[in-house]
């Protein structure tokens, strides 16, 4: 009851003041960008390089048959302007380490782009090397994937990747399906059990991909940040103070604070989702984790803001945590950057769920172990944060 | 109603003592004045006895709970005016006090009612930002009685008012002293102690230097004086006598045995003469 009156009480103060209406604003903002700036199909920027070890005349007929397919089309040569370089190369199965050394030139190479046959789109641009050394050089170079293309015995075409060395297994994979989904592939230059397994992958368009990081900075980040907003305006009138010297609990003060970023984080969060995605989304997970992971990230708010008296003094402890939480960004656009230490940063599962949330094929498992350490998370500490409150009210 | 023995604090928990080793006892019904200049360390032992500050020695009971320990339905009988006014200033006066009015569990007061007590009616639908300081501090006050307080804190209850809204509020802790109320009434004002208080305590520097009645405290402090004036030789001569010492009492008799007196008032020595007296300090 006293919980009750105190969040429509806090309600009732958000609505008079502006940071409820910054985070509505905002969310709108973002949502007109994704509607009108941002192009549902993706014009892909995906580069390869290729070099096909086999004879000229075998090499040209297999292109030729993919460009009477519709699948390839030629288009002006590119020129590259190499750097002078050294670096090694490590084989993974045999362990040999090879060394390559180079020097500055340019190379120009025949470019192809590469359509999707059933719908039709761009999917990347293939740059064919003459010799595999130019191939590895041209992928080190520039960061891009680099594969040899051979014909065995029996005729089939066989792959040989070269990558940067800090990839993901799922990365990779998905190397291989994008080669399956050409049709004149033979299957079995490909059949390795992970491409059965990802067989049915779904991927989000650009749009919907924007999604999960949009709707994680509209929570955690602003929930984290607006908490600690609302705490320092209360601190300010002293109001903590007087509630401190009646009945109620400050734990429940606190939690209404949480309750009102919720509220607050799942009207704005919903103004992005429902236009963008429809009914596509697990609408019970994905309030269900937005909600626990608001109240993980409020909660996270009001621990550091019991440390300090005044914002100004949170500020330092405030951007650091916020530039922590936008860093797993980077490697959700970024499939290739995705070092093992990222992970634990509580931003990175929460941007994966989300993203599982939204596509057809939810991992179940995985979002609802996060949501449920989240929770654990939150609870805990929002259990030290009101420990520390009870601690440093001052006269 | 409050009882407190050998209390210490120290803000910066080492031997700089904001509170030294202070005791007092304030019977149920007793209006308790606390007095002292800036910084004594007033507002410190309010803090204690609120519990808003931690207590670090001594022991101190507060309408029977012992503060050490959480017991947040103690507030229930508590009622707190701070010093600084503390209210919302995005919800208007009547919400202010609605909304905090809920947070008991026992019957709370009309807040109508207490508007109209300190002068706030016409103003309920005024959001409490757009309120003048004195206006505030008059909810701040109002909103303390919103659970009808056994025990009533009270600081610096008139500090800043203006006069005939500080005597509002004179009248008000009158009455609510003559219902009963228990008040600890923090003040560096010996005109308002005086009037207010049933018993006063002196406080410098973290130490209370005495307790006593203001009457007491007059009569054994206050130098009764009396200013005389009479005809001598056809001259108007003027004398100023205590009434407290051997010497000046007789010549007092001898001064009306002898002579035409002209004029004679008698005046009395305020607290705030007592005090420096005491104390040896202004109370600023
Ligand atoms: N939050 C604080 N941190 C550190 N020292 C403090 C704090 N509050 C008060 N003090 C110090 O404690 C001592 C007592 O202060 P207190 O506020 O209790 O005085 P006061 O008697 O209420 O004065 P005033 O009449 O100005 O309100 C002062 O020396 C003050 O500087
Ligand atoms: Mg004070």
């Amino acid at each position: 009851m006293k919980l009750l009156s105190s969040y429509f009480k806090e309600m009732k103060i958000a609505a008079r003041g502006f940071y409820f209406y910054i985070e509505i604003f905002f969310a709108v903002i973002l949502l007109v960008i994704l509607l009108v700036a941002v192009n549902e199909k993706s014009v892909s920027k995906q580069k390869e390089f290729l070099y096909y070890d086999m004879p000229e005349a075998f090499k040209e007929f297999v292109i030729q048959r993919q460009i009477d397919k519709g699948a390839l089309k030629l288009i002006e040569p590119t020129e590259f302007k190499m750097k002078a370089i050294g670096f090694e190369v490590k084989n993974e199965e045999t362990g040999e380490v090879e060394t390559y050394n180079f020097d500055a030139e340019i190379i120009s190479l025949r470019t192809y782009q590469e359509y999707d046959l059933d719908t039709g789109e761009l999917n990347k641009t293939a740059y064919i090397a003459d010799n595999e050394e130019d191939m590895i050089r041209l992928a080190y170079q520039e960061q891009k994937i680099g594969a040899t293309v051979a014909v065995n015995d029996q005729g089939e075409r066989s792959f040989r990747y070269y990558n940067q060395g800090y990839e993901t297994d799922k990365f990779v994979n998905l190397l291989y399906i994008l080669h399956n989904k050409t049709p004149d592939v033979l299957a079995a230059a490909v059949e390795s059990q992970e491409v059965t397994k990802l067989g049915d992958i779904q991927t989000l368009n650009n749009r919907e991909n924007l999604v999960p990081v949009m709707v994680v900075f509209m929570g955690s980040l602003m929930g984290f940040f607006i908490v600690m907003a609302y705490i320092y305006l209360d601190k300010d009138e002293g109001v903590i103070r007087a509630f401190a010297v009646t009945p109620s609990s400050i734990w429940k003060y606190l939690l209404t604070k949480t309750m009102v970023i919720m509220t607050t984080v799942v009207v704005s969060s919903s103004i992005i989702t429902i236009p963008v995605m429809g009914l596509q989304p697990n609408y019970f997970l994905f309030y269900l984790l937005l909600i626990i992971s608001t109240f993980a990230f409020a909660s996270l708010g009001l621990f550091i803001s019991s440390f300090f008296d005044t914002i100004s003094k949170a500020f330092g402890a405030l951007y650091i945590i916020m530039i922590a939480m936008m860093i797993p960004a980077f490697s959700y656009y970024i499939p290739s950057f995705d070092p093992v230490w990222l992970r634990f940063f509580p931003t990175y599962p929460l941007l994966q769920s989300m993203k599982e949330i939204i596509m057809i094929n939810t991992d179940l498992g995985y979002v609802l172990t996060y949501s449920a350490v989240f929770l654990g998370g939150g609870v805990l500490l929002f259990v030290l944060a009101n420990f520390r409150f009870k601690k440093t009210l001052t006269v | 109603m409050i009882s407190v023995k050998n209390l210490s604090h120290s803000y910066s928990h080492d031997d700089k003592l904001a509170v030294n080793n202070i005791s007092f006892e304030i019977e149920k019904g007793e209006t308790f004045g606390f007095l002292g200049p800036s910084g004594a360390g007033k507002s410190t032992t309010q803090g204690i006895l609120t519990g808003l500050l931690k207590q670090q020695e001594g022991e101190v009971i507060v309408a029977g709970y012992n503060v050490k320990k959480v017991q947040n339905e103690r507030f229930n009988k508590i009622g707190v005016s701070f010093e600084q006014s503390n209210v919302y200033s995005k919800l208007t006066a009547k919400e202010n006090l609605d909304y905090y009015a809920k947070l008991f569990d026992v019957p709370t007061r009309d807040s109508m009612e207490l508007l109209h007590l300190v002068g706030l009616d016409g103003k309920e639908n005024d959001r409490a930002g757009e309120f003048s300081k004195g206006m505030k501090h008059r909810l701040t006050f109002a909103r303390s009685m919103l659970n009808n307080p056994e025990l009533w804190f009270l600081d610096e209850p008139t500090t800043g008012l203006d006069p005939a809204i500080a005597a509002t509020i004179k009248d008000i802790i009158r009455e609510q002293a003559a219902k009963g109320t228990t008040s600890f009434l923090t003040t560096h004002n010996m005109y308002i102690a005086d009037e207010l208080c049933d018993r006063v305590a002196f406080i410098i520097d973290g130490e209370i230097k005495l307790i006593d009645t203001p009457k007491n405290l007059k009569l054994q402090y206050g130098r009764k004086l009396i200013d005389i004036e009479y005809i001598e030789n056809g001259k108007v001569v003027k004398e100023t006598l205590k009434t407290v010492t051997e010497e000046d009492r007789r010549r007092i008799g001898e001064i009306v045995n002898n002579h035409d007196i002209q004029t004679m008032h008698s005046k009395e020595a305020t607290l705030e003469e007592i005090f420096i007296q005491v104390t040896g300090r202004e109370l600023v």
